[in-house]
């Protein structure tokens, strides 16, 4: 019995439940999992354009989930990395569709631009919590919906493009895209969405460990998380530090909305995300918060969101089940700690 | 009859069938708080409500049967999230999280399943008259009808009942309860079970009585906006129900401004129920006091 | 009954009182029977109660005359005390007890767990001496003495605590005409000095204003008049020049997830030797959790291992040690031996009277009168957050100490 309890305590656990829970969804589809997870792997790892395809999912959904998990560090639930991804798109996508110059000043510019609309969003959140003593759950819910209406209303008027049919901005110039990723010895992938911005999301994660294990910053930053009245008592400006975090996180997640913007859409349309901001809570959980596993956990969660699609259109199991497999993993991986605690022969 | 007032009237009626689903909620909210326990889930809640109210209803042709089909399954989501965050003490916003993506992804998959069509359902029988209420009563007004009588019961229940007083107990001091031999787990298990057939029975009201049919995202932040609500309400039952009703009412106000002001477009406009309950939370300042070990495992 | 109430504040006394046994009419709670019920109980064991009252509302010492009444409610044949007269004043204290030994006498057994061997002597028959989890010795009351109970404690002789040299004279904290905090826990117009190389005990009952002084000289809360260190406000926010050991270790103190090495550089993080830059200088953190490991005798498997693990006592060693590292001008100490064997307190006691022959000032806040005796050159009486008396050396005298604790004089 302990050494089940242990097994389920560790991330493995989690992987093997998510496959049992795939299966079962399979089944209940009427499909046969063996062919379920082919059609899984196959649009995932099966070839140069699936690991291509997967590796932009897992870029969309580690930004945000470094977002959130800076926030969680902090003790702080930012659950609008939804709207902070989004805000962060929509202004690279306002800027760019009018910006001309070389790429090594519009990209830079573009991107840092995203981190300055998600930052203002997390900010706000911050800014309620400090100065008001605003619940961030509920106000970072709120501003998801509010900046899907506000970039609803700008894109269907005023930064609407007069040639595009549908609600969108008008697309970057091909200046403002980012590179596609550098060829690996025979492997190309300049046909493919795949660009750098898997580099510039995981160069971002080892920032973010850097900063939680050697800054004096990131020290602060955790014990507001662990011992939000130690660190006060420890001279730590606690207002301050909620309103840092929580633009920080919103500032990592909007990088993710302009890396999308410039790497993937090449202009602003509120379907850039499809709730890559939810899924990323999942993500920064299943990592332990810790930015280096969060990598990990974004390439499997990565697979999911790629073979899913795969799995609808070649095997008939509607890709939505993906996310119903995600959010029971987020139900378990929260019960862990319970299982972790048992097989330790801890008291309950 | 001039205009203004016609109008008046509309934004009343409309007020009264926008708030309905958030007072369920925000309701079930109040039980779920006071007993200790922040259910996040209730959007998810809803949606399950929501959509297996019209499972049920297009399965057995009974809005009734829908009903409480939708009360049902969101008892059941209330159930995994109590069970979760009592006796598995998992923390209470990352199970609601989890509860949220399982409730919304499993509608998304169920349509396809079940209906073999994405984003919304087939039409299906609507509440309608003297179904739940006798004649004269549209399906509308029974559910408002319903509303008031919860939330004077669960007033009556929190505030009267040996029960409530256990309640109050849990999520004030839990470890009070157990000195008086009783399990503040289970009492907060019940109160989250409560929570989530409250919410289910909020969402089954959108989908067959305000309409007639599930869309894919057709709650649209209301367990959330019914969060807010709360704390507005100050964690009590007519607090809540006051704090829903004003935000429905903004809900209500988007649809009657809607092609009225033209500098005002409708996709901006959307955005008002939550910016009331953004600017309500952030008014409480210094204000409020949240039951003691609220959102605090035991 | 416990050590720390297990009362909700926000209901009244009654509801309190007859949570879970609440009488029944119809579906509804029997407001009139409850409160008929507690008032005739309160009667019957002569503890004065209002049953409408809201407990946060009331003073420490009724709110413990409600956890006990919730206990006799259920009209108990074995009564628990755990730790009964932690916040109490003396005169609460006699009453308590009076009360109790009433019990006893009507035929319910009564254990008491206590610290306080005063207590031990004047109100209990037996004693059983439990020492690491062990009932180590048993007496008969009228057979032992304070004396012979605590060496069964400890196993053996008492540690000597050190010596004190002469006190300083040298001013260092200043307080003047300090007023603080909110409602009921208020501080208003304290105003005394500390010099270096003296220790001031701030005596008195939990609750009477202690927190809110100790809270406005960290520069916790805001407050009007003037605290001042070395003639300078400003030098009380260096984090170099002062040492604080919090009341509630693990709330306020530390971070119990966190290592050693980690929890010993919390509160100086910024100080110089510890930044460098942006960045944090673990060696030398590391090297100021082994000095404190080493002076401190802190039992730990390692730097490494999470202070979650270590006992309350190692805990404390480690805040003491954390608060007196690099020798600062002024050390704050509130109930520095709480919660800790009679070994591991001698060893704190012992090192502040060191700091103090350093020619540190520390002010010791502690509601054990014993310790301020023990400790402090000179002792300051607290009461509803005033200062009511102020002794020094020689007049140092328990029974008019006590008595100014509890507001007579």
């Amino acid at each position: 019995m302990k050494v089940v309890l242990r097994v389920l305590a560790g991330p493995a656990g989690a992987l093997v439940l998510a496959f049992v829970l795939a299966a079962i969804a399979m089944l209940i589809a009427g499909v046969n999992p063996v062919d379920g997870f082919g059609a899984l792997f196959a649009g995932s790892l099966g070839g140069r354009r699936p690991i291509a395809e997967t590796l932009v999912q897992t870029t969309a959904l580690l930004f945000p989930a470094l977002g959130v998990s800076l926030a969680f560090r902090t003790g702080l639930f930012n659950i609008g990395a939804e709207g902070q991804l989004l805000m962060g798109g929509l202004f690279a996508g306002a800027v760019g569709a009018h910006f001309a110059g070389p790429g090594w000043l519009v990209i830079p510019v573009l991107l840092l631009l995203g981190m300055v609309g998600g930052g203002i969003w997390g900010g706000i959140a911050g800014w309620l919590r400090a100065r008001f003593n605003a619940s961030e759950i509920i106000s970072t819910l709120m501003l998801n919906f509010i900046a899907l209406s506000l970039a609803g209303y700008l894109v269907a008027g005023p930064l609407k493009s007069p040639l595009a049919s549908g609600a969108e901005t008008a697309p970057l110039l091909p200046n403002g895209w980012l590179p596609a990723f550098p060829t690996i010895g025979s492997l190309g992938f300049g046909d493919t969405r795949l660009t750098i911005s898997i580099l510039i999301a995981i160069a971002t994660a080892m920032v973010l460990s850097f900063v939680f294990t050697r800054t004096v910053f990131g020290y602060e930053l955790r014990a507001a998380g662990e011992a939000p009245e130690a660190a006060r008592r420890s001279g730590i400006n606690m207002p301050r530090m909620t309103l840092i975090a929580l633009a920080l996180s919103g500032a990592v997640a909007g990088l993710g909305g302009a890396a999308i913007v410039t790497g993937v859409l090449h202009r602003f349309n509120t379907a850039l995300s499809p709730g890559y901001g939810y899924t990323a809570i999942a993500v920064a959980l299943v990592g332990d918060l810790n930015p280096l596993w969060v990598c990990v956990a974004a390439f499997g969660f990565g697979i999911l969101e790629a073979g899913g699609l795969a799995m609808q259109a070649n095997a008939g199991v509607p890709k939505d089940a993906i996310h119903v497999i995600e959010g029971l993993i987020v139900l378990v991986l929260a019960a862990r700690r319970y299982f972790a605690t048992r097989a330790a022969g801890a008291p309950v | 009859m001039s205009t203004g007032v016609s109008l008046m009237l509309t934004l009343l009626f409309l007020t009264l069938i926008k708030s309905v689903p958030i007072v369920y909620a925000a309701l079930g909210g109040v039980i779920a708080e006071r007993a200790g326990v922040v259910n996040i889930g209730l959007e998810g809640m809803m949606t399950a409500g929501a959509f297996s109210a019209v499972v049920f209803t297009n399965l057995t042709g009974s809005p009734i049967v829908g009903l409480i089909a939708g009360v049902f399954f969101g008892a059941v989501l209330g159930f995994v999230l109590g069970f979760a965050a009592t006796f598995f003490k998992v923390d209470q916003i990352v199970a609601g999280v989890g509860i949220n993506l399982v409730a919304l992804g499993g509608a998304a998959y169920g349509l396809v399943l079940i209906f073999n069509q994405p984003g919304a359902s087939p039409q299906v029988e609507q509440l309608g008259p003297g179904q739940l209420l006798p004649q004269i009563t549209t399906g509308e007004t029974a559910l408002i009808v319903l509303g008031l009588v919860c939330a004077f019961g669960l007033n009556w229940f929190i505030y009267r009942t040996p029960w409530g007083l256990r309640i109050q107990a849990c999520g004030e001091n839990p470890r009070a309860v157990t000195d008086a031999g009783l399990n503040p787990l289970r009492l907060r298990l019940y109160s989250v079970i409560a929570s989530g057939a409250l919410a289910g029975l909020g969402g089954a009201f959108l989908s067959i009585c305000e309409v007639n049919l599930y869309s894919d995202g057709m709650t649209a932040g209301r367990g959330f906006i019914a969060l807010a609500a709360v704390i507005f309400g100050r964690w009590t039952p007519w607090g809540a129900t006051g704090a829903a009703v004003f935000f429905g009412f903004f809900e209500a106000l988007q649809y009657v401004l809607q092609g009225r002001i033209s500098w005002l477009p409708s996709d901006a406009m959307q955005a008002l129920p939550y910016l009331a309950a953004l600017f309500a939370i952030a008014g409480l300042v210094g204000r409020v006091r949240a039951p003691t070990a609220d959102g605090v495992p035991y | 009954m416990h050590q720390h109430f297990e009362l909700v504040g926000r209901l009244r006394v009654w509801q309190n009182i007859m949570l879970g046994r609440e009488p029944r009419k119809g579906l509804l709670v029997d407001v009139d029977a409850a409160r008929s019920r507690v008032a005739e109980l309160a009667e019957r064991n002569g503890l004065a109660i209002d049953p409408d009252a809201l407990v946060e509302e009331l003073p420490i010492g009724v709110q413990q005359r409600v956890e006990l009444l919730r206990e006799l409610e259920r009209e108990p044949s074995v009564l628990l005390l755990d730790e009964p007269t932690a916040a109490l004043a003396p005169a609460e204290i006699a009453t308590l007890f009076a009360t109790v030994v009433q019990l006893a006498k009507r035929g319910t057994a009564i254990l008491v767990v206590t610290h306080k061997l005063q207590e031990v002597i004047d109100y209990t028959t037996r004693v059983s001496v439990m020492r690491h989890g062990k009932i180590v010795a048993r007496y008969q009351t009228t057979q032992t003495s304070t004396d012979e109970i605590a060496r069964a404690m400890v196993g053996g002789e008492l540690p000597q605590v050190a010596q004190r040299e002469a006190t300083g004279t040298q001013p260092c904290l200043s307080v003047r005409d300090l007023s603080a905090g909110v409602d009921t826990t208020t501080v208003s117009n304290l105003s005394f000095e500390v010099s270096a190389g003296e220790i001031v005990g701030i005596a008195g009952v939990e609750g009477n204003g202690q927190t809110v002084l100790a809270d406005a000289i960290a520069g916790m809360i805001p407050y009007t008049g003037a605290i001042e260190l070395d003639g300078s406000e400003n030098a009380l926010k260096h984090r170099e020049n002062i040492g604080i050991v919090p009341q509630d270790r693990h709330h306020e103190g530390l971070v119990l997830n966190w290592s050693i090495v980690e929890n010993a550089i919390l509160g100086r993080q910024n100080l110089p030797g510890i930044r460098k830059g942006a960045l944090t200088d673990w060696n030398a953190a590391r090297a100021d959790a082994e000095a404190i490991i080493e002076r401190f005798d802190v039992r730990a498997a390692s730097a490494d291992v999470p202070v979650r693990t270590l006992s309350g006592g190692n805990q404390q060693k480690l805040l003491v040690g954390r608060a007196l590292l690099g020798d600062p001008r002024f050390v704050l100490a509130y109930q520095p031996t709480r919660g800790i064997d009679v070994g591991a307190a001698a060893l704190v006691q012992s090192r502040l009277i060191e700091a103090r022959n350093r020619g540190c000032a520390i002010l010791l806040i502690s509601f054990e009168l014993d310790e301020i005796l023990a400790l402090a050159d000179r002792v300051l009486v607290m009461f509803r957050g005033k200062i009511n008396g102020s002794f020094t050396g020689a007049e140092l005298e328990r029974g008019k100490i006590g008595r100014l604790m509890a507001g007579l004089t």
